[in-house]
């Protein structure tokens, strides 16, 4: 009984050991790239008095874990961080529904118990606004601290880290959508005769319009396509409520409004504050949306982004789109079999575009194609109640560097998405497809991934990204009724007639005066 | 300090309880339902816009008859198999303390942690549920149908709160004095009609106690719906909690927040007296 016992309870510890010790970890050469990354004269003499000893500076993240997207970059990086300068970082996981809040309220109690939080884009005009973070301009200028070139960043992403003149949130996650495919799928000969017998036309090779993308998935949903003895489907979405399906509508709608004639109405009227969420644009994008439902799986109206995701790496569907996680993620065989089979290119556009300010549909020769930066392009950004913002700042751009960046945005687990130049292979930017290789990535798909992007990220025309107070409450009631819509509850046009309802009491409640002023601000926006 | 004056301390710690967690809070809130507040920005006088608004918000009354729908047929299902179990164990039965411990088991659970392994349960693709169910070539939309959904929340709250239910009427069958159900052995054999005219008559205040119980407590449904399903597909498993939740965390709008908490608890109150008649009532 006694050895019984003690098998046991060695057998615990040596499990116990194994879970902490389990984890990614740099290897020695990652370690010393990092390190001298973003040095200068300066630093190298700062860090050498190991300025932080004594300090630990706390940093606020979406709860994921050690190896999850976002948060786990923190817990190796500030590690490393601490060698470097003697401080510690501690990281303080909050479930997403709640981290925005808890900050928000440590700001406004005075408490400061965060010094940074990994923010969303969207928190930032709120917090602006309320002078609850801090702008960094002073600190970029500073050599002591490690440094990151701005002109890496397009000029997309930059809106999405800066308030006006001043930047407040040092880059980090590049999130914008784009659409994957089955490259190996699509270009099957019998299948594109197939497509060709049923649609009357050739298989476009991506689509290039969100109509031949329903076509094309309509096509490949509900048979076997693969051969695997399971049946598959055309497109892997998710739809459940709090899943984030509303970005995913977001950037689809696009291009059924932003074209060469409307820049930047999607959202309202920058002179009335009155939503365009009921135009006949955003009802033909949300019909479209609905069509797509029936081109992939029914429980993707409960699924959040983990599940679409698992679809089509495990090889179920012909499209996902979505942000840049999935590219990475697909690189490990052990999770993915769709690794060397990659397609990517920008989202699909359309041949008509409506103009809110016109209120005429313009119809197009060529697809109108519209980039997006959706998502939270998750970033640090400095609470005006941090003790240590120096600090703080310090290890905020210690993983901004071009080093770090390209580690986190090569390697799948991070979360943090490509978007800086120093990503994109040539002749689309300086990196080497050598590099990805050696980051374990297939080739021809980091060559896809990295173009689909570049494409997305600095297409002419670009989604309006929301930003201003109450943002996460008009994403919110998008949400809700988007999934009324697909699940067939109600019809899309009573959908988005209950979200501009919504977003009215919302305007009224916030102040339509306010509103106004901060929305032509963060749109641009002058008579 | 004289021996009457002793009793005054031993009380100021309750006294000073409920002042500080029950009517404080109340007042601040009856208070707060009549300003427009928001977190950080101050409040403004506006009457009673908090309530019209309230009564003109589309979501109000889908929330309420989301919360009514779960309410009642949770409640009536915890009831029924509450009863049914408590009979059953009431009487001497092989491995009767095990299935006791089983039964009861789930009432030890956290909500929110019964929500998430609902996810789990309830996935429709390769969920165990959905797996079991696929042999007889059934396949259910647990989370992504509207009515399926709501099952799925009711099926949860049962399984959580059958337990107490079975528990309470346990403890009321015990009361029930052997000899009331000698007399009745001497006029009848049947066991349906010694339930019908003996227990149920005498179980019945223990049965008003249950129920009004967990009237109060499953108006309050919050834990499974939101862990579950955030209140989806839609708003269809957006219970009253959840609005108000959303209302005064999500939105920071306490004050329509407190408008609506008032507006449940008045609900709540009106369902409890109406019911506590109705028993007294019967009971006479």
């Amino acid at each position: 009984m006694r050895k019984v016992t003690i098998g046991i309870a060695v057998l615990l510890i040596v499990g116990l050991a194994a879970t902490m010790a389990w984890g990614y970890t740099f290897t020695p050469q990652q370690k010393e790239l990092f390190l001298k990354a973003g040095m200068t004269p300066e630093r190298q003499a700062y860090v050498k008095t190991k300025p932080y000893k004594g300090i630990t500076i706390t940093v606020a993240v979406n709860t994921a874990g050690r190896e999850g997207p976002i948060a786990g970059p923190l817990y190796m990086f500030g590690e490393l961080w601490g060698e470097q300068t003697g401080g510690k970082v501690k990281v303080v996981e909050i479930p997403y529904a709640e981290c925005f809040e808890k900050f928000w309220i440590d700001c406004l109690t005075g408490t400061g118990k965060y010094d940074s939080v990994m923010a969303g884009a969207f928190w930032v005009g709120q917090l602006v606004e309320d002078n609850y973070i801090i702008p960094i301009d002073k600190f970029m200028k500073d050599p002591r601290f490690p440094q990151w070139d701005t002109a890496t960043c397009s000029p997309a992403l930059k809106t999405l880290r800066t308030w006006g003149e001043e930047w407040y949130a040092v880059p980090n996650d590049c999130d914008g959508q784009i659409l994957y495919y089955r490259k190996d799928i699509l270009n099957n000969p019998d299948y594109k005769k197939g497509f060709w017998e049923k649609y009357g036309y050739e298989m476009p090779v991506p689509p290039s319009t969100w109509d031949e993308l329903k076509d094309i998935a309509e096509y490949f949903n509900g048979w076997d396509w693969d051969n695997d003895g399971k049946v598959d489907y055309g497109i892997s979405m998710h739809l459940k409520v709090g899943g984030q399906g509303m970005f995913h509508f977001e950037s689809m709608s696009a291009p059924y409004l932003i074209s060469p004639v409307n820049s930047n109405l999607w959202w309202f009227d920058p002179e009335t504050m009155k939503p365009l969420i009921t135009s006949p644009g955003h009802v033909e994008a949300l019909k479209t949306l609905v069509a797509l439902r029936d081109c992939g799986p029914r429980a993707a109206l409960s699924w959040s982004l983990g599940e679409a995701w698992d679809c089509f790496l495990r090889g179920d569907a012909v499209f996902c789109f979505t942000w840049g996680d999935l590219g990475s993620l697909a690189q490990d065989e052990t999770k993915s079999v769709v690794r060397g089979k990659l397609g990517c290119s920008a989202l699909p556009g359309t041949f008509k575009s409506y103009d809110p300010a016109s209120g005429k549909w313009i119809t197009f020769k060529r697809p109108n194609v519209v980039g997006n930066t959706t998502g939270g392009s998750w970033a640090g950004v400095i609470s005006a109640f941090s003790k240590h913002p120096e600090a703080t700042y310090d290890f905020l751009s210690f993983m901004a560097t071009k080093e770090a960046n390209f580690w986190n945005a090569c390697t799948g687990w991070t979360g943090v998405d490509p978007g800086r130049t120093f990503v994109f292979i040539e002749p689309y930017g300086p990196a080497k497809v050598e590099s990805y290789v050696a980051s374990d990535w297939n080739a021809e798909d980091a060559n896809e991934y990295t173009i689909g992007f570049y494409k997305n990220f600095y297409s002419s025309l670009m989604y309006p990204y929301m930003r201003i107070p109450g943002t996460v409450e008009y994403d919110t009631a998008l949400d809700v009724h988007l999934s009324e819509a697909v699940t067939g509850t109600c019809s899309p046009e009573e959908a988005l007639q209950r979200t501009y309802d919504e977003w009215e009491r919302t305007t009224e409640r916030l102040g339509r005066d306010e509103q106004i002023k901060l929305y032509q601000k963060a749109i641009g926006y002058t008579k | 300090m004289k021996k009457n004056q002793i009793k005054f301390a031993f009380l100021l710690p309750a006294v000073v309880w409920v002042l500080a967690f029950t009517i404080f809070p109340l007042i601040y809130s009856v208070r707060l339902s009549f300003f427009s507040y928001r977190l950080g920005r101050g409040e403004t006088f506006v009457g009673g816009r908090n309530f019209v608004q309230a009564f003109t918000y589309p979501r109000f009354w889908g929330s309420l008859q989301t919360t009514f729908s779960i309410v009642l047929v949770a409640v009536g299902i915890e009831i029924l198999l509450g009863l049914l179990f408590a009979w059953h164990f009431n009487r001497e039965v092989q491995g009767d303390k095990v299935f006791r411990t089983l039964i009861t088991l789930p009432l030890f659970a956290t909500p929110v942690a019964v929500g998430y392994l609902g996810i789990t349960l309830f996935y429709e693709t390769s969920g165990p549920i959905n797996m079991i169910l696929s042999l007889f070539n059934i396949h259910v939309p647990w989370l992504s149908h509207p009515f399926w959904a709501k099952v799925s929340v009711i099926l949860l709250d049962v399984w959580i709160w059958t337990p107490f239910c079975f528990l309470v009427f346990l403890a009321g069958f015990h009361t029930i004095s052997e000899e009331i159900y000698e007399a009745a052995y001497m006029d009848t054999n049947s066991e349906l009609q010694i339930f019908r005219h003996i227990t149920l008559p005498l179980l019945l205040p223990v049965m008003g106690i249950v129920i009004a119980l967990r009237l109060v407590e499953a108006f309050k449904v919050f834990d499974v719906p939101y862990s579950l399903l955030l209140g989806g597909p839609g708003t269809s498993t957006e219970v009253y909690p959840l609005l108000v939740y959303r209302t005064a965390l999500k939105n920071f709008d306490f004050g329509s927040a407190s408008a609506l908490s008032l507006i449940l608890l008045a609900i709540v109150m009106c369902i409890v007296i109406i019911f506590f008649r109705q028993l007294r009532k019967v009971y006479e």
